[in-house]
């Protein structure tokens, strides 16, 4: 089993997490999602962005707004709203503990 | 040269090869039944539909205005799998490339079911239908078939005739993946694109020929039945299954008017009466006649035409069905003939009487006792 499998559920668990830190840092469309995570260990696909995304939208997490684009049809750009915020904040923080945790486990006590 | 249709992507046409269109049907169909508990199921597969058209839009250009089929197989490679997110369980899939082939998940409740395979096939596909249905090499499959066929003294090429009619043919992807019970996803689609190359770069020219020619004379007759097909949904594995069991049926049924019908026929002509049942007085035996045929017009008018709907309700719309089903017809009609003979004094004495006129009474005997045993 190689560390990518070990870890795949993991990196799936992290995912939603993920794509609110990339739609906190700036305003996106889904193209620009997957190119962010293309290059990383999370490279995802449309075909399982964008339930997630509308997931994230029915729970009141994030939104979107139409804007033209100079080639093709207007995009869906996604943008996080005041609870989407909070939520990154605690999901931030509780990530924070889980590396402390993963830091300390293992040490001589 | 392949047959070009137009789909409409969320809003605008596309031009696809007719393949590249089914594989896209299939993806987007698959999409749909994994989305059907989520409420926003509708805005989902338009913003899929508007990302496969945005790729396509990337193969296409001023001098180039239709997407390939390998360009779309090589789309939906790229869209992934949808997975319904908010349905607990079915989490994310990540990372093309990166992924080893055997850390993909192998349901291993992939639907398998029964289906006739043209690819390949000698006659109509069944035997290669139960290779991939078992596993296991085809011709060994058409020797089983062979040898049974003279075990039973021939009942089980009756019993492959009927299976030629009853078991559907597995026209898309997804039905020839579930043919061989594989999981139908994007990975699937592009082994099988592979498999297409390695196939095409062979240089056995003939088969490529033969099966360029074969491929064509499919399209052509899809191409007639598409308007209907399209019309009325692609019919599913049942109606598949019903209008091919119908559809003997049906060829039993007028069989047995026909039957009745010819020696109501003869022995009206003959004896002036209907088992027991005379013609009034007055009425001259040409009327009698006459009135028989337009009962009988009327009893088959109906069934005829069901009939022929089994076989044009998109099913598997072959010449050669309409002339199986004629066969079916006489071959039950013999069969009926056969056991009149037997049980029915009436129609023994008058295939007696006939046969006597023709040669010796007894020869009946021993031309059905000749095919039969």
């Amino acid at each position: 089993m190689s560390l990518h499998e070990k870890f795949s559920s993991i990196r799936k668990g992290l995912l939603e997490f993920l794509v609110l830190k990339i739609i906190a840092a700036d305003k996106v469309y889904v193209a620009e999602m997957l190119g962010r995570l293309a290059n990383t260990e999370f490279a995802t696909q449309e075909g399982t962005l964008y339930p997630l995304l509308s997931k994230l939208r029915r729970e009141g997490l994030l939104d979107y707004d139409w804007q033209e684009s100079d080639a093709g049809p207007p995009r869906k750009y996604y943008k996080l709203t005041a609870h989407g915020k909070e939520q990154l904040e605690e999901l931030n923080g509780y990530w924070k503990e889980i590396n402390r945790t993963i830091g300390q486990l293992g040490k001589q006590p | 040269m392949n047959k070009v249709v137009v789909a409409n992507l969320n809003g605008n046409a596309y031009q696809l090869e007719e393949a590249g269109y089914h594989a896209l049907r299939a993806y987007l169909d698959r999409a749909e039944t994994q989305l059907r508990e989520n409420p926003d199921r509708v805005e989902i597969l338009g913003d899929l539909e508007q990302a496969i058209g945005e790729k396509c839009d990337q193969f296409l250009g001023a001098h180039k205005n239709v997407v390939t089929s390998a360009e779309v197989e090589r789309i939906l490679a790229e869209m992934g799998p949808v997975h319904d997110a908010s349905s607990s369980g079915a989490a994310p899939e990540a990372a093309p490339g990166a992924e080893s082939k055997d850390s993909a998940p192998e349901p291993e409740t992939a639907p398998k079911r029964l289906y006739q395979i043209r690819e390949g096939a000698m006659m109509s596909g069944v035997c290669n239908g139960f290779a991939a249905y078992f596993g296991i090499d085809v011709t060994l499959v058409r020797v089983i078939f062979v040898v049974l066929a003279f075990l039973t003294y021939g009942l089980w090429a009756l019993a492959y005739l009927v299976m030629m009619i009853v078991i559907p043919h597995a026209n898309t992807t997804e039905e020839r993946a579930a043919a061989r019970g594989l999981p139908f996803n994007a990975q699937e689609l592009i082994d099988q694109v592979k498999k297409k190359y390695a196939d095409f770069s062979d240089n056995r020219e003939a088969r490529k020929h033969s099966r360029q020619v074969h491929k064509h004379r499919q399209e052509r007759r899809r191409h007639t039945h598409a308007a209907s097909e399209q019309a009325i949904a692609v019919p599913g594995y049942t109606a598949h299954v019903v209008t091919g069991l119908l559809s003997p049926i049906f060829g039993l049924v007028s069989a047995a008017l026909f039957v009745v019908f010819i020696f109501a026929f003869i022995s009206m002509a003959s004896t002036g009466a209907v088992l027991g049942w005379s013609l009034p007085t007055g009425i001259p035996l040409w009327a009698g006649l006459l009135i028989l045929i337009a009962i009988y017009a009327m009893t088959t008018g109906p069934i005829k035409a069901a009939r022929r709907a089994t076989y044009a309700y998109g099913a598997r719309p072959h010449a050669w069905l309409a002339a199986l089903d004629g066969l079916f017809w006489l071959a039950f009609t013999m069969l009926f003939v056969w056991l009149a003979y037997l049980y029915v004094p009436v129609v023994h004495e008058l295939i007696e009487k006939f046969g006597s006129m023709w040669s010796n009474g007894s020869m009946w005997n021993k031309v059905w006792f000749g095919i039969l045993v």
